[in-house]
């Protein structure tokens, strides 16, 4: 049954203005990082692999918006539009309902992904990172992405409002992404570098970083920042089940407040 | 008179055994080791380039020498700062265990030209209780600008892509216009 909902919430969101106009500011807001990068006086003097790194983080900092934007609202609209009790009270489980709209969210992921390689194409020519490029960044923003939409689903699984959904979901991605854009100099602090080694934004730039600029292309090199996003998504898992839970026993028709 | 030539006496003493104290001291601290680069003293590159920066560290006493750790110090010349290495060179340091009498090992730096500017390197050893550091002589880089990576590519895919999301928006949206 998630195969259903996961193809229903595509066609719904392909087929609508929504996720189209997402893709489209995504593809505008590639297009004026990389033509900035890549022939600005000031900008061009960095190095090309540096270069490729900050567009990285554009793309997995676009990524991560528009995923979380539409994951917001992709259970809470149920509740808001009133189909939730048809949807929830259907002989459907919650684990498969769940399942088709992380899908469906993922999707969306791939679909901005898939807007980005062009532009990894372009700012990759010349050296020999196109690959690891494409790899570090599917596999990292899949990984950081899958986690975000879990936290988001188990956040409107709680609240059922998109309203709170959406704010506490920027608010909390606000959180992790403006420490990640620190200088390492910043970062020099006990407490600030283990928020660092705990924060998923910065293990995705710091991965992307350690590939892209210092070479450090196999997976083993890159454990440290790969661990602690594995771990955030088990995490994310488990509140999401236990949102799940709180679900399940408060009922459908329950009205937070 | 007796009892002045005797604390000028006392006094000279003193002056030579602290002399003699310090001296020693000195001595002690004095640098067992000699680090030289043996790559050329000026080293020209653009920015994204490698270069492998070859060094030897040598015992020149005549006892092994332990815990040295050698490091790279790299200064802007334009700005008259140290740069943060983090970039430039993966290991910053590298840590010698023990090091013989009259044995000489190599000191090999992969570093890497991150931005365009004049730079001074030396490289530095610190051996375990000792004061005085090593150093080696300077290496100058001068890395040149990066301009314009690839100007030809990039204006056809940023004006081209949106332009195409856009007509498959619309193509999209017109085609469930026509279903409904």
């Amino acid at each position: 049954m998630w195969k259903q909902i996961w193809i229903k919430e595509i066609r719904a969101g392909l087929y609508t203005w929504k996720n189209m106009v997402w893709l489209l500011i995504a593809s505008i807001l590639f297009s004026f990082t990389s033509y900035l990068l890549l022939t600005d006086k000031e900008l061009s003097l960095l190095d090309q692999t540096e270069l490729m790194w900050m567009l990285g983080q554009v793309i997995a900092g676009v990524g991560l918006l528009v995923v979380i934007l539409d994951a917001s609202l992709i259970i809470t609209s149920e509740f808001e539009m009133e189909t939730a009790e048809s949807l929830f009270l259907a002989p459907i489980r919650l684990s498969e309902i769940i399942l088709g709209k992380l899908l469906a969210s993922l999707t969306l992921w791939l679909l901005v992904f898939i807007v980005a390689v062009p532009y990894i194409f372009v700012a990759s020519a010349g050296t020999r990172l196109l690959m690891p490029y494409l790899i570090y960044m599917f596999f990292l923003g899949t990984l950081g992405i899958a986690g975000f939409i879990m936290l988001v689903f188990a956040v409107s699984l709680l609240f059922r409002s998109s309203k709170n959904t959406l704010s506490t979901s920027l608010v909390i991605l606000l959180m992790l992404a403006v420490p990640a854009l620190f200088s390492s100099t910043l970062k020099n602090n006990s407490a600030a570098a283990f928020l660092s080694k705990i924060n998923p934004v910065d293990n995705i730039f710091g991965s992307l970083d350690n590939v892209l600029v210092d070479f450090q292309l196999s997976f083993i090199q890159n454990w440290k920042f790969i661990l602690p996003l594995a771990c955030f998504v088990i995490l994310m898992f488990g509140f999401m089940f236990l949102s799940m839970r709180i679900f399940r026993k408060k009922g459908v028709l329950f009205q937070s407040v | 008179m007796i009892k002045r030539a005797f604390i000028i006496g006392s006094c000279a003493i003193m002056a030579f055994a602290l002399f003699g104290i310090f001296n020693a001291k000195a001595q002690t601290a004095a640098p067992q080791i000699k680090i030289e680069i043996l790559s050329p003293s000026q080293l020209n590159g653009t920015a994204g380039d490698f270069v492998t920066v070859q060094a030897q560290i040598t015992n020149l006493g005549t006892e092994p020498v332990s815990n040295i750790t050698t490091y790279l110090s790299l200064v802007d010349n334009e700005t008259k700062m140290p740069v943060d290495l983090e970039d430039w060179s993966v290991e910053r340091g590298l840590f010698i265990g023990t090091i013989d009498a009259g044995q000489v090992l190599p000191l090999n730096w992969k570093v890497h030209f991150v931005k365009a500017g004049n730079y001074s390197l030396i490289i530095i050893g610190v051996v375990e209780g000792q004061d005085k550091p090593e150093v080696s002589t300077l290496t100058y880089f001068d890395v040149a600008p990066k301009h314009n990576l690839n100007p030809g590519m990039v204006l056809p895919v940023a004006l081209g892509e949106p332009i195409v999301l856009l007509v498959i928006m619309l193509l999209v949206i017109s085609r469930r216009k026509t279903d409904e």
